[in-house]
């Protein structure tokens, strides 16, 4: 599963603040530039970032295997057509540039992911916004970042045993009802579980977080940040 | 006296905030994962997921605040990275430019309007005591503000009329929409699930 590893890279170093103002910097250029020759600028740009961060490229694309058939069927499912032609390779050739956009900003929330321990996440975001909202934010963003793929495998499991039992064949309102009845059942006994953890670590409003500090090696991530805002108006 | 050994006592969040708040958190996983459960739909060119329905039980079972609070913490989450968006893409890019960014915006006050209307103030009742018409009306004025989110962002960012506007990103999901709220109907009446 995708996750922090421990490490040395320049990734590792940096602040999260940092990191995250690139990986927002990214996704606005990425999405502002979806010409061929904006994609390959994003595409040496996300290489340039996995490398550095270390990204196991093939665990990583095997981890988002699910997303990458969504992100390909987009395309295949606007080529084809009922009648003459049937299929139209010219149709696919936007939605493939946006998926490919897609993947990109995907890669490279997985360098952010590896060189981000959860807790820095939860420091950088409540030392960004102040008080009690702030504080159940920061948590809350971490705690959907971890659970993401255990509900997405939730969500497979249950389909799966839909599926052997002929569930395929009853109405649209039945499948959509049994998922919603057993999705959130699993989910928020996930989430009682997990209340009953938070509350054994004395889950607090003054936790002592990580020490967050600027250092030289931050200067040109946020330079690199602005950079790619301001590649908007190129 | 030296203040470097002086430390605050440790101020333990409530335990029903942390029950409500662990449940707001994975709703708000739930609904990134729903973002990957499509419905095979002919009317639609972009893919019909079960987000809508999440977003309804988000108001049924957690409530006005906590409801919103979780659809909330959806869209941040996917801000801060997270592919929680369809077709698993994630980053604020998705909230400022994307054309159907509207509806995301207009979720957390469905969900809050949903459980106004259900719960008739902050206190949680149990979605399955609560008279079959008003939980229906509730669902019914959640989708009408999702739709108004949705078609007036469409309107302003394309600069079409809001009736093009809504022929072009409302009015073709009505059916799946109105599927997704019959399933969250069918769920309330179950009484399988309990609120905190």
């Amino acid at each position: 599963m995708l996750t922090y590893e421990p490490d040395d890279t320049l990734a590792h170093r940096l602040d999260p603040r940092s990191k995250l103002a690139v990986q927002i910097g990214f996704a606005i250029a990425a999405l502002a530039h979806t010409t061929p020759a904006g994609l390959v600028a994003s595409t040496l740009l996300a290489g340039a970032i996995l490398v550095t961060t270390r990204v196991p490229l093939w665990r990583t694309l095997w981890a988002y295997r699910f997303a990458l058939v969504v992100l390909a069927a987009g395309p295949l499912v606007t080529m084809v057509s009922l009648g003459s032609p049937w299929v139209e390779p010219s149709d696919g050739v936007g939605p493939a540039l946006a998926s490919y956009r897609a993947l990109l900003v995907l890669l490279v929330s997985a360098a952010y992911v590896r060189s981000t321990p959860i807790r820095d996440s939860r420091a950088a975001i409540q030392r960004t916004i102040p008080g009690k909202p702030g504080r159940l934010l920061s948590t809350g963003v971490a705690l959907v970042f971890r659970f993401l793929p255990v509900l997405q495998r939730d969500l497979r499991t249950i389909r799966d045993a839909m599926a052997a039992r002929l569930g395929t064949e009853r109405s649209a309102l039945e499948r959509a009802s049994t998922i919603g009845i057993l999705g959130l059942s699993r989910a928020f006994t996930r989430a009682d579980r997990l209340a009953l953890a938070m509350q054994a670590r004395c889950f607090s409003w003054n936790p002592t977080l990580p020490h967050l500090s600027f250092s030289r090696l931050d200067v040109p991530a946020f330079v690199l940040a602005s950079a790619l805002v301001l590649s908007l108006l190129v | 006296m030296n203040t470097e050994n002086e430390h605050e006592s440790v101020d333990l969040v409530d335990g029903t905030v942390v029950r409500q708040f662990a449940r707001a958190a994975l709703l708000a996983a739930l609904m990134g994962a729903a973002a990957l459960v499509t419905i095979p739909y002919p009317l639609s060119p972009a893919p019909v997921t079960l987000q809508v329905l999440v977003v309804f039980l988000a108001g049924l079972y957690l409530g006005p605040l906590w409801g919103g609070a979780s659809i909330v913490l959806y869209l941040a989450a996917g801000a801060a990275g997270a592919p929680v968006f369809s077709n698993m893409t994630g980053g604020p890019g998705v909230l400022l430019s994307e054309p159907t960014a509207g509806f995301l915006w207009a979720f957390p006050i469905g969900a809050l309007v949903v459980g106004l209307v259900v719960h008739r103030g902050l206190t949680l009742r149990d979605p399955a005591d609560v008279p079959l018409p008003i939980v229906v009306v509730g669902l019914t004025a959640g989708l009408i503000l999702i739709y108004a989110g949705g078609t007036s962002w469409f309107a302003w960012l394309i600069g079409t009329s809001l009736s093009e506007a809504a022929v072009t990103v409302a009015i073709p999901f009505v059916p799946a929409d109105l599927l997704k709220l019959a399933a969250a109907v069918v769920i309330v009446r179950s009484g399988t699930i309990d609120t905190v």
